[in-house]
């Protein structure tokens, strides 16, 4: 008797856990989420050594497709426009209206980053497929923002907001 | 009798379960949800018609040339469009042969201008685009008051939220014709002329 009333109440917890699963899910999908990087496109910054295990980033997604929200020098994770089964972690380089200095792969010497498009640039510059090779990329794409690393505990106090790639390239008075 | 903070506690907990479940139902697999704008006719009305999206076709999986879609806009990813997928990756698109009549009156003069220069505004009639990798062409079902891949470039897969399977329309009586509120299928458009 006992053993059915316990496993009855069993049954019950179990059943109220996983009304609970949607609500991490979208917290998972909207808040906060913890994200592997993969690659060597944010050496070093992030993965700094090919031996060391990986880096996983704490994701702050919250708001992160409002432009506004984004700031120059953020380590943001994208959907790659490629392919929107890949992510890509780079730095932002460039905000909306903003005109930026392109480096080679890039047809035009300065490119003007339209409404709601970012610039992102590796910090890796030369191992990297950045907005050099596709271009400003839509906020739309943009899945969140790298706020610190939390694994492996070695790299707990690196610092994510100084830029290792070129320096700010943005450029203005060209009478746009 | 719930009573007091408990009793808020539950509710609320409740309401928040339910509030994550409709959302996560919301994003991954089915969607009912109202349109507007002229974008779309006439497969869909600019008022009052309401969709039935497919969440599992996001970032465009599985999705092909004459489907339906619903996506996020580039320029404001804030703001959903619904537009038709009339190009896929590796495609090549003419852009837009109607621009030089449509967009600019000034095209007229300066061809009778320059004779025997071809003039910028002849360029659409030539102008091609191949769509890159993980990208699509989308438009508008009606042209000439549709903002699409002609106005921002190709649309990355990875804005895509969903397909559009069906439609119902607010404005007809609930049952009529053996239809309820003007149900119908939204189906895909493409006729493959090189086939026939």
């Amino acid at each position: 008797m006992s053993f059915i009333k316990s496993s009855g109440r069993f049954a019950n917890s179990l059943l109220i856990g996983i009304t609970w699963i949607p609500v991490a899910l979208a917290f998972n999908e909207n808040v906060c989420y913890i994200a592997k990087i993969q690659g060597s496109s944010m050496m070093p910054t992030l993965n700094p050594s090919k031996t060391e295990p990986t880096d996983w980033v704490l994701l702050w997604k919250w708001g992160m497709k409002n432009v506004n929200n984004i700031k120059h020098n953020d380590v943001v994770l994208i959907k790659a426009p490629s392919n929107p089964r890949k992510v890509f972690c780079k730095r932002v380089k460039g905000k909306e209206f903003d005109s930026v200095q392109t480096r080679y792969p890039y047809p035009r010497e300065i490119a003007h980053i339209p409404r709601s498009h970012i610039w992102v640039e590796g910090d890796n510059a030369f191992h990297s497929i950045d907005s050099n090779n596709f271009g400003p990329v839509s906020t739309g794409l943009v899945l969140g923002k790298a706020i610190a690393v939390i694994w492996p505990p070695s790299r707990w106090n690196t610092d994510l907001n100084t830029s290792l790639g070129r320096e700010d390239i943005r450029v203005n008075g060209f009478g746009f | 009798m719930r009573s007091g903070l408990s009793g808020w506690l539950k509710t609320g907990s409740f309401a928040l379960r339910s509030f994550c479940l409709v959302h996560v139902i919301h994003n991954h697999f089915y969607e009912f949800t109202g349109t507007r704008g002229e974008s779309m006719l006439p497969t869909l009305a600019a008022t009052n018609d309401y969709v039935h999206a497919l969440k599992l076709y996001r970032d465009g999986r599985g999705l092909t040339i004459g489907d339906c879609i619903v996506a996020a806009k580039p320029t404001d990813p804030y703001q959903r469009v619904c537009k038709r997928i009339t190009g896929m990756p590796g495609d090549i698109i003419l852009v837009d042969p109607s621009a030089c009549v449509s967009n600019s009156p000034s095209s007229m003069d300066n061809r009778a201008g320059q004779n025997g220069e071809e003039s910028l505004e002849a360029e659409p009639f030539n102008s091609f685009i191949k769509v890159p990798p993980g990208h699509v062409w989308v438009t508008g079902d009606n042209l000439a008051q549709s903002l699409d891949s002609r106005t921002y470039n190709s649309l990355p897969m990875g804005l895509i939220k969903g397909k559009i399977v069906a439609a119902n329309n607010f404005n007809q009586p609930l049952w009529k014709n053996g239809r309820f509120l003007g149900f119908r299928k939204i189906e895909n458009s493409y006729v493959d002329e090189v086939a026939r």
